[in-house]
């Protein structure tokens, strides 16, 4: 029996790439790093122009706050110092590279001699930091310090590895070519933790991980692998941990709360590779697809590579697209650039043409069908709440529960009346935080 | 070269980029296709009522499907709203608008049926979606202001003229009227569920109008909670209170006659004019059949879905209110009182 939560949507898979082998990207010419890859604040250069970087090298670093550092994932010469704006209007310092093509690696960087059980928490809470490790899944939210709030508070530790949207397959590909990286990593999530029992999530439409991480795993008293229903948003920390242990998380409160710890699979692997190889977070898998590519792949690409550079790896356009997408068709980001380099939350870069994605009608008309109720995750009413931001009643908005809403887009995607349900909660929600900022 | 290529097209479409909040995709079902369904749900209904009361019944459809969308093509004009006939809502109002009518009432009486549906009732209150009674079925109540017209029914395979309003036919009682004073119609059951009663052009068939239902169900157009509810209801409460000195079979004939069966799968399921909660939603079936009984025992006329469902519209947005579901992970607000008074200030 696969496990689940109440509510959820199930769009057509559309995974492609999903027999897709990881394949190496060639290098690129130039690289373009922002100086701002997770949530908090945003790191300052710690190079100039002119500079030579080796691979590996830190070039941006947090002064002070929430952050981690960004490193350089090819050697060559720093040719440009910008800024340059992104689609949600954030400035955000980059560093333009030049790829001498040699992949110089720092001299500094070196593995962990002796037995990783060695190690003791802060020592690897040190270096996940260090190395520059934020969740890979797309939130960004830097590891350490998910594992500071967490060490000695939770006792259940999930690895994620639900990979819940549509297209993406990179998490689903890194456990079956690479799962030993996954296990140790996990184990050394714990060590960090200082838990001796782990969870490993996994859609049930990825059958072949599920066997293979049983068979590895098997007679592992430390491990259980839990198979999940394939349902949209399957991923999400409350779902998943409703979904496993039965537990709603209280709402304003964070999964520490309740005890428990998530971690997304390519993150559980990077902190392997950094504490047992000593690399830093400078590559990732991407999962490159949609109608408008010619072959879609899983690629290990440099982070700060060109989507351009992707995309001709994957033998071009065959379409125009209307929309380019980083991240998933449900929670990504559409860009307006082909050039926009991958970022460490990047994992897959979608190219749709008009058939496959959607503008939303400007005068759409709610039938009150209540689809968008009974896919909410959250148990709200969606219909109600975009009716009452419409009408600019955040009042009513507040008492139909908006502050819950996680913004998964279920109900927006049922919506027969193409109603944008979800950007109508959203620009509530924002209102409503405004209003209580002033108010206090 | 080729990089070249893929960088002269690139500045071409980049201009062109659509870049909007996510999420991105959307399911392929629209108002347009889920009204689609009703139509075609409605579908064998509509056939047997033209097989059993021949093509004057046909035109009388046709007549309120015509008007309906005429009348939203005109009105969204006028008032300028969202021009919406391709989403097939009128389409549906007049059909079921039809399906309500007797077979003997004039021509004019769909057309005027139709206006009053779409112009009053829909387009004034803003539109699809806006209207809180039920269009169709408010229009059929508007009709009874000619009662005469409305309540004479003819026996299946009565030969009327296409288009005259001479209807040269005698009335018979409806199974309906039987039932209400407390005696077994003389129709067989068999004959009531298969359809071969006197009644509404698109009432008379409850196998055909289940087999429709059923058709929304498995499709997921409506939830299978308001028919069940609406129809449970009154089953429960004939066979419980029945009139007369009746056993089960009289509970059985209520349900099979009359528009129950139309009414809770195709009327009250209206999106609009329905709770959207699943608790909501069970309320108002058991509201809906409950007022049916009622009606029909004590009231003046023997048939009260219509009459049932337009109150419970009434309802909806207070139902919905109180059926509001718990969100996941809710948490009891704390008094005002204590929370100030200990730690915020």
């Amino acid at each position: 029996m696969s496990l689940t939560f109440i509510g959820g949507i199930h769009p057509r898979e559309n995974k492609n790439a999903k027999n897709k082998p990881i394949e190496m990207l060639p290098p690129p010419k130039t690289i373009r790093l922002q100086m701002s890859q997770h949530i908090g604040v945003h790191c300052t250069p710690t190079v100039s122009v002119g500079d030579h970087v080796y691979k590996y090298q830190c070039i941006g670093r947090i002064t002070a706050g929430l952050g981690v550092p960004v490193h350089s994932s090819v050697s060559g010469t720093v040719t440009e110092i910008t800024k340059s704006v992104t689609p949600d209007n954030v400035e955000k310092q980059t560093v333009v590279i030049d790829n001498d093509g040699l992949n110089t690696p720092d001299p500094s960087v070196c593995g962990y001699d002796g037995p990783l059980s060695g190690l003791s928490p802060e020592q690897i809470i040190d270096i996940v930091r260090e190395a520059g490790i934020s969740g890979m899944g797309g939130a960004t939210f830097p590891s350490y310090a998910k594992i500071n709030s967490a060490a000695g508070k939770v006792s259940r530790l999930i690895i994620n590895c639900c990979e819940c949207e549509p297209y993406i397959c990179a998490n689903y590909r890194l456990m079956i070519e690479d799962p030993d990286a996954v296990i140790n990593g996990a184990k050394l999530l714990m060590k960090a933790l200082g838990l001796r029992r782990c969870d490993i999530a996994i859609e049930d439409n990825k059958k072949e991980a599920i066997k293979l991480f049983t068979k590895k795993l098997a007679g592992n008293p430390m491990f259980t692998v839990r198979m999940m229903k394939t349902k949209y948003p399957q991923g999400d920390e409350r779902q998943l941990i409703y979904a496993i242990y039965n537990i709603m998380i209280p709402q304003g409160k964070l999964p520490a709360d309740v005890g428990c710890v998530i971690f997304n699979t390519e993150t559980t692997a990077a902190v392997y590779r950094a504490v047992a190889l000593g690399i830093p977070l400078c590559e990732r898998i991407v999962t490159v697809d949609g109608d408008c590519v010619k072959e879609p792949k899983n690629i290990l690409c440099p982070i700060g590579a060109p989507l351009s550079d992707l995309v001709d790896f994957c033998g071009g356009l065959v379409k125009t697209p209307k929309k380019i997408i980083f991240g998933g068709p449900m929670m990504g980001q559409a860009q307006w650039d082909i050039h926009a380099p991958v970022s460490k939350g990047t994992s897959a870069a979608l190219l749709l043409s008009s058939a496959q994605t959607t503008e939303y009608e400007h005068r759409s008309a709610c039938i009150r069908c209540g689809k968008c109720v009974s896919v909410c995750p959250m148990h709200l009413m969606p219909t109600y709440l975009a009716s009452f931001s419409r009408t600019y009643n955040f009042d009513m908005c507040e008492k139909f529960g908006v502050m819950s809403c996680v913004e998964c887009g279920s109900c927006t995607y049922v919506c027969p009346g193409s109603v944008p349900i979800v950007q109508l909660i959203r620009s509530a929600k924002v209102r409503i935080k405004e209003n209580r900022a002033k108010k206090s | 070269m080729k990089k070249r290529e893929l960088n002269r097209s690139a500045n071409d479409f980049d201009k062109m980029l659509t870049v909007s909040p996510n999420p991105h995709i959307k399911s392929s079902e629209t108002t347009t296709s889920l009204m689609l369904c009703v139509i075609i749900a409605l579908a064998p209904a509509t056939v047997w009522g033209v097989y059993q009361f021949g093509l004057r019944a046909l035109m009388i459809i046709l007549v309120s499907i015509v008007s309906c969308v005429a009348s939203e093509a005109l009105s969204s004009l006028i008032f300028k709203l969202k021009f919406s006939i391709t989403d097939l809502s009128a389409v549906v109002t007049g059909l079921l608008l039809g399906l309500n009518l007797p077979v003997s009432v004039p021509l004019w009486m769909p057309a005027v049926g139709g206006v009053f549906a779409i112009v009053i009732v829909k387009q004034l209150f803003g539109g699809i979606g806006k209207n809180f009674l039920n269009p169709a079925l408010c229009a059929r109540v508007f009709l009874f202001s000619w009662a005469h017209e409305m309540t004479f029914f003819t026996a299946p395979k009565t030969a009327l003229p296409l288009f005259s309003s001479e209807i040269d036919a005698v009335s018979t009682a409806t199974p309906l009227a039987s039932l209400n004073e407390g005696l077994l119609p003389s129709t067989p059951i068999l004959d009531l569920f298969i359809g071969k009663q006197p009644g509404c052009i698109g009432e008379i068939s409850a196998m055909l109008l289940l087999a429709g239902g059923l058709f929304l169900i498995i499709r997921k157009v409506i939830s299978i909670r308001i028919p069940l509810a609406f129809i449970g209801t009154v089953f429960a409460l004939t066979y419980l209170f029945p009139l007369g000195d009746q056993d089960v079979h009289f509970a059985v004939a209520s349900v099979f006659s009359g528009a129950l069966f139309l009414g809770a799968f195709f009327m009250a399921t209206d999106y609009t004019t329905s709770p959207c909660t699943p608790i909501g939603q069970i309320i108002y079936g058991v509201g809906c059949g409950a007022l049916t009984v009622l009606i029909r025992y004590f009231g003046g006329y023997p048939e009260g879905v219509s009459f049932a469902i337009l109150i419970m519209n009434l309802f909806v947005w207070f139902i919905d209110k109180f059926t509001k579901p718990k969100p996941f992970g809710f948490v009891k607000p704390e008094k005002p009182k204590k929370a100030e008074g200990g730690e915020a200030k």
